[in-house]
């Protein structure tokens, strides 16, 4: 295990955890205002990479232009996508739930996420009952990645971090300085006097809602650039791992959620790289990642189970 | 007023039921309580009054286990208290809680059937396999939790469900749920919150009832009749400290705490009080102080 | 009440609609023909049945037959006999009051429904697929127009919903056989359901029964069944299972005994999540990995030849200790450090492992890790099961019935289930019930009345798993075989961890039907509904977000969680009643 190799799992580790802590952000900014794991924010997640493609395939002028300068007409694309969804989905599903019991809307983020699934499924050029459930190909860099000190920088990587990095730089800003941003934080930490102070508390849920989702399709597209293609079935995956993320950054906290992400992310690569470069451990290496996070989300959880930037709450009787 | 005389503190510390040395917890920067002490003796009751804020509930919750004090001991009958709630019930102090906490959508009785969990021990097998000792477990819990829902006077409402009660036997259950665990203390936070006077009155009662099984009672309250006409001491907490302690002659004249909380009489009501001869000298509900929020 | 004057003028009418009855109990029809129109209605559908709806044999029941009804002419005869005997309290029959204790036109109305409905879809359904409604036959015109008297005579009459009288106290005899009786008769109605032949048969048949429940619920005669059951727990006990045990005795065929085991599995691990979910209120999404945990500890030891341990050969019991242990091991590892954590956090804690113990039977294949459990292959070939010298793979002889394997299967199933729901039963009502119950509602409350949160969710968890464990014992031996893909997140059949959560909230959460229920309309729904292959698990999402969003206490409630749901409309009505009782009482006390 040399230092180089060490930087370069690290490098792949900060690129993949910035994706989801991109993600994490959108779930821990639901769950910090109304307590719902958005079961279904894997979805939003799925639809925005979707909603990218779609746009990519279905214009032809944007085929021929540069990828970079694509991007951001597909970007525009999967927000779409992912933000219509997100709120229908808080409109319809969630927003006659708000004063159920814990169980109710929880059941019904598995019946949208689980709805949404199969609707993409459904569009697929290759129909379900071929059992053919091959992922669509999403446009790539193709291989021309920077070397910087022995270390191989995917240009999508680089673009990933630097795209996680801006959008974090947006959210604290509207976090902290615009009126909605702050209206935000106030129903988080308290929904009743926030609504009796004259904020439209339903609004601020819709706006989380879309942030969410549109950092989720900020990190589809990503994703789809890293890996070359999407599949209706990425959300589930991601989205349990970007939970993950947002528990050990702290739920509720935006900067716990890309903190944690990016934990998660080095945590994976540096784990399973080590254990494949030595001979005696190599079996327990790729194929076992998603175990090694989830051991480290059970390790988290023994340990500190605020997250590593919550806070402890006492419980006033 | 208490029908039995009370002893000066001293003289019961061999059979003090509670003793709270030093108590003080700290949250991060915020001291809630600050040194408070306490004795409690066998049978007596003892108020705890102070505006809000004043440290009240949080003190409870240090006696209860809910919270760990950041330093200072509490005993309990001469042992040091556990540090889990439900090892300090079992031990035997019981509580209920400021804001109501009942389980809304069990039924009455078989809330305070769950009151009595400590004192049973039937597990897992023993209730699969249904057999003699189960069973006669089981009729004598419901036979305890009838007898208290009737001795405080809502045995009529057995079978409803608990978040269908009227307010105050919504409060009265709570106490009822909280002596099924055969308590020697409970602390009672505020249990006359939102009753009118013929209700406080009637509350009043059930506490020297419940002296009279052989608890000693804690009780938290802003109603100072209330708590002038019910207690044998008085110990008063401002600002998480302990400011005066005594009889409830003593403390009512406290210059200190009638700045800090208790406030004047008017001038024009002091006159028909003295001549009703009830008078207590004090404004019925102490200033400072408003509805609901944490003590 | 205001004493105005209402907005239309003092001495007209509301506005209504022409051919429904009026809301001042008048109608456009005199009772006496409407009735009449639904009895005429009734017999001649009742005749139709009997008549050919369609001159070819090539739509499925062969409804071309004169003088036999076939197919779903089953359905329209069985409904118009109801709908027949539903006259009974509508003409004052002595003996037949009971059927409408709150009143009859409700239950005409959802008999006539039913009657319409599903005889009409037919009649489409031949229009359709045959092309043309040339295909219909003076028969089918008959019970087209026959259906359709009923609905227009029952919704002339005047709604007479009204508080059923207190019923009459009948000897415990009699209450058992009622019971008996009734549960026979659902076993049948079930029988029907899962041995349906083609879709359209099951298409009908959920369509009437639909609309018969309807109607039968609103005129109060299942309340009143309820009631009955309510109070002889132990008579209704032993009815079910002697009707479970029936359905396997009229089984002509193997092959429903199929559906029967896969539903009876289903039903059986979704009773114990009921207990984690349903009592104890712990989200637990990864269930469905216990299952597994069980399957592959008692498949490794059963002699399996693919198994590692295939010299390693344990008695029946002994794999059931094995699948039992370690699933309570699993179980304990993955609650012991989650439980003490908030409710949300073990949802994903739980969804996870699920997750994870797919992944890693995946790879305990050789080569990302030791071999144990021969990865995606699975272990295959896992033996029957051979109890006292009972072959479950073989066909054997019982009372002149002949039981194939899944025959076998339905009983050792019957038994283990019954031994689960007694489990559930007796826990539910018991100390251990009532403190996870009160956990569930309050967990500081429970903790300061003495309740070991944590020990308690623990047990709750190590028991749903021990359950489960126990259920994936035979499930290895009911599929001979043990792969990853059997245990899943989610997937277009059951068992998984979506489907028996959905099972169990659908069905009524702390209910002992409840979840029996969901698992037999969760299991049947699908499979029967094979047309629509590909976009079954799209509308299990949506039935999933409907349910919730319009009865989220489930189809069978349990008193407590209706309230739970629906807390301010029944509190109005109690509290009322509670201080109607109180007003003189208060003056004895002051």
């Amino acid at each position: 295990m040399t230092t180089t190799v060490f930087l370069q799992l690290v490098t792949n580790g900060i690129a993949q955890g910035a994706m989801y802590g991109l993600i994490a952000v959108g779930y821990t900014m639901v769950y910090g205002i109304i307590q719902l794991i958005n079961f279904a924010h894997g979805e939003f997640f799925m639809f925005g990479g979707f909603g990218a493609l779609a746009v990519y395939l279905w214009i032809p002028a944007v085929q021929h232009l540069p990828l970079l300068a694509a991007l951001p007409i597909m970007l525009v694309g999967g927000m779409i996508a992912s933000v219509i969804i997100a709120v229908l989905a808080e409109r319809f599903a969630y927003r006659p739930l708000r004063n159920a019991p814990r169980l109710a809307p929880l059941i019904t983020a598995i019946g949208v996420s689980i709805l949404l699934q199969q609707l993409v499924f459904l569009w697929y050029p290759q129909p379900g009952h071929t059992g053919v459930t091959a992922p669509l190909q999403f446009p790539t860099f193709g291989s021309k990645p920077w070397h910087l000190g022995g270390v191989v920088i995917q240009r999508a990587d680089l673009l990933t971090v630097i795209v996680a990095l801006a959008c974090m730089a947006y959210l604290a800003y509207f976090v902290m300085k615009t009126r909605t941003g702050r209206a935000m934080q106030a129903t988080a930490q308290d929904p009743d006097t926030a609504r009796l102070m004259g904020i439209n508390t339903d609004r601020v849920i819709v706006v989380a809602f879309v942030l969410g989702a549109a950092f989720a399709a900020v990190a589809a597209i990503t994703y789809g650039l890293r890996f070359g293609q999407v599949s209706f079935d990425m959300g589930f995956s991601a989205g349990l791992k970007a939970f993950t993320a947002a528990v050990l950054g702290g739920i509720g906290n935006i900067y716990g959620a890309m903190v944690g992400g990016l934990v998660l992310g080095i945590a994976e690569q540096v784990t399973t790289g080590v254990l494949a470069s030595y001979h005696a451990t190599q079996q327990w290496g790729t194929a076992w990642q998603d175990v090694w996070a989830f051991l480290l989300l059970i390790v988290v959880l023994l340990v500190r189970p605020q997250g590593l930037l919550g806070e402890r709450v006492a419980d006033r009787a | 007023m208490t029908t039995l005389t009370t002893t000066e503190p001293a003289d019961r510390v061999g059979t003090a039921v509670l003793e709270a040395r030093g108590v003080t917890m700290r949250f991060g920067g915020l001291t809630a309580v600050d040194g408070v002490d306490l004795t409690v003796g066998d049978r007596e009751i003892v108020g705890l009054i102070g505006p809000n804020g004043a440290g009240k509930t949080t003190f409870f919750n240090c006696l209860t286990g809910l919270y760990v004090p950041t330093s200072g001991e509490v005993r309990y009958k001469g042992a040091v208290l556990p540090a889990k709630p439900y090892r300090v019930t079992q031990a035997g102090i019981a509580r209920t809680f400021q804001n109501i906490r009942l389980f809304a959508n069990m039924t009455v009785l078989e809330n305070v059937m769950v009151g009595r969990h400590c004192r049973t021990k039937e597990g897992l097998f023993s209730a699969i396999g249904r057999g003699p000792r189960y069973r006669s477990a089981e009729r004598e819990s419901r036979d305890n939790a009838r007898e208290l829902l009737d001795f405080l006077g809502i045995g009529r409402h057995a079978n409803s469900l608990a978040r269908n009660l009227p307010y105050g036997d919504q409060r009265k259950l709570e106490i009822a749920r909280a002596m099924a665990s055969d308590p020697g203390l409970i602390l009672l936070d505020e249990p006359t919150a939102g009753m009118n006077p013929q209700e406080t009155r009637a509350t009043q009662e059930v506490v020297f009832k419940i002296r009279e099984r052989g608890l000693a009672v804690v009780v938290i309250e802003h109603d100072m009749r209330f708590i002038f006409g019910l207690c044998d001491r008085v110990a008063v907490l401002v600002q998480g400290r302990k400011l005066v302690e005594g009889t409830p002659e003593v403390v009512r004249a406290d210059e200190r705490v009638i700045a800090a909380y208790l406030g004047t009489p008017y001038e024009d009501d002091a006159a028909d009080r003295g001549a009703a001869g009830d008078g207590d000298g004090a404004t019925v509900r102490a200033a400072g102080e408003d509805e609901g929020t944490a003590s | 009440m205001t004493e105005q004057a209402p907005q239309w003028g003092a001495d007209s009418q509301p506005p209504q609609t022409p051919l429904a009855a009026r809301r001042d109990g008048t109608s456009p029809v005199s009772p006496a023909i409407a009735k009449a129109l639904v009895a005429v209605g009734a017999v001649v559908s009742l005749v139709s049945t009997f008549l050919a709806w369609t001159w070819t044999s090539s739509f499925p029941g062969d409804l071309s037959v004169t003088g036999y009804p076939g197919g779903n002419q089953v359905i329209t005869l069985v409904v118009s006999v109801l709908l027949i005997l539903a006259l009974g309290p509508v003409y004052g029959v002595p003996g037949l009051r009971w059927l409408a204790p709150r009143g009859y036109v409700r239950l005409l109305r959802g008999l006539a429904l039913a009657n319409a409905v599903s005889t009409w879809y037919v009649l489409l359904a031949i229009a359709i697929e045959l092309n043309g409604l040339a295909n219909w036959v003076s028969g089918s015109w008959v019970a087209a127009i026959a259906t359709l008297l009923p609905v227009a005579g029952s919704f002339l009459l005047p709604d007479d919903q009204r508080d059923a009288p207190p019923a009459r106290s009948i000897p415990l005899w009699a209450q058992s056989a009622i019971i008996l009786v009734a549960i026979i008769l659902a076993m049948f109605i079930a029988d029907y359901g899962i041995t349906t032949g083609f879709t359209e048969e099951f298409i009908g048949f959920a369509l009437a029964v639909g609309f018969a429940a309807w109607g039968l619920n609103a005129s109060g005669v299942l309340a009143r069944l309820t009631e009955l059951t309510a109070r002889n727990r132990i008579a209704t006990s032993v009815a079910a299972f002697a009707a479970a045990l029936l359905f396997v005795f009229l089984q002509t065929s193997d092959q429903y005994n199929t559906i029967a085991d896969d539903i009876l599995i289903f039903a059986t691990v979704a009773l114990g999540l009921n207990i984690v979910v349903g009592l104890a209120g712990l989200l637990d999404l990864g269930y469905v990995a216990f299952l597994g945990v069980g399957a592959y500890s008692a498949a490794l030891v059963s002699g399996a030849l693919s198994s590692r341990y295939a010299h390693t050969v344990l008695p029946f019991w002994g794999q059931i200790l094995i699948g039992v242990s370690v699933s309570i091991i699993a179980g304990v590892i993955i609650g012991a450090p989650t439980l003490r954590l908030r409710g949300d956090y073990l949802a994903i804690v739980t969804l996870g492992f699920g997750e994870i113990f797919r992944i890693v039977v995946n790879n305990l294949n050789g080569q990302s890790g030791p071999d144990l459990t021969n990865g995606p292959e699975g272990v295959y070939g896992v033996p029957d099961l051979k109890l006292f010298g009972y072959d479950f793979g073989k066909n054997h002889q019982l009372f002149g019935v002949t039981f194939g394997k899944f025959g076998n299967y339905y009983l050792l199933l019957l038994v283990a289930m019954a031994i689960v729901v007694f489990i559930f039963a007796r826990v539910n009502d018991s100390r251990i019930g009532r403190a996870w119950v009160a956990i569930r509602e309050d967990e500081t409350a429970a903790g300061a009345m003495g309740i070991h949160g944590y020990r308690f969710k623990l047990l709750a968890f190590g028991l749903g798993a021990a359950l489960a464990g126990f259920a994936g014992t035979i499930n290895a031996h009911l599929l001979n075989t043990v792969t990853p893909d059997q245990y899943l997140f989610s997937a277009s059949a059951p068992p998984n961890s979506a489907f028996l959560l959905a099972a169990v909230v659908l069905g009524g959460m702390g209910t002992i039907s409840g979840p029996l229920l969901g698992a037999a309309l969760l299991y049947l729904v699908p499979a029967k509904f094979q047309f629509f292959q590909n976009k079954q698990l799209l509308l299990f999402g949506l039935a999933l977000i409907l349910m919730m969003r319009f009865r989220p206490e489930g189809l069978v409630p349990n008193k407590r969680r209706q309230l739970e749901f629906h807390a301010e409309e029944v509190a109005e009505a109690e509290a009322h009643e509670v201080v109607a009782s109180e007003a003189p009482e208060a003056e004895a006390v002051a």
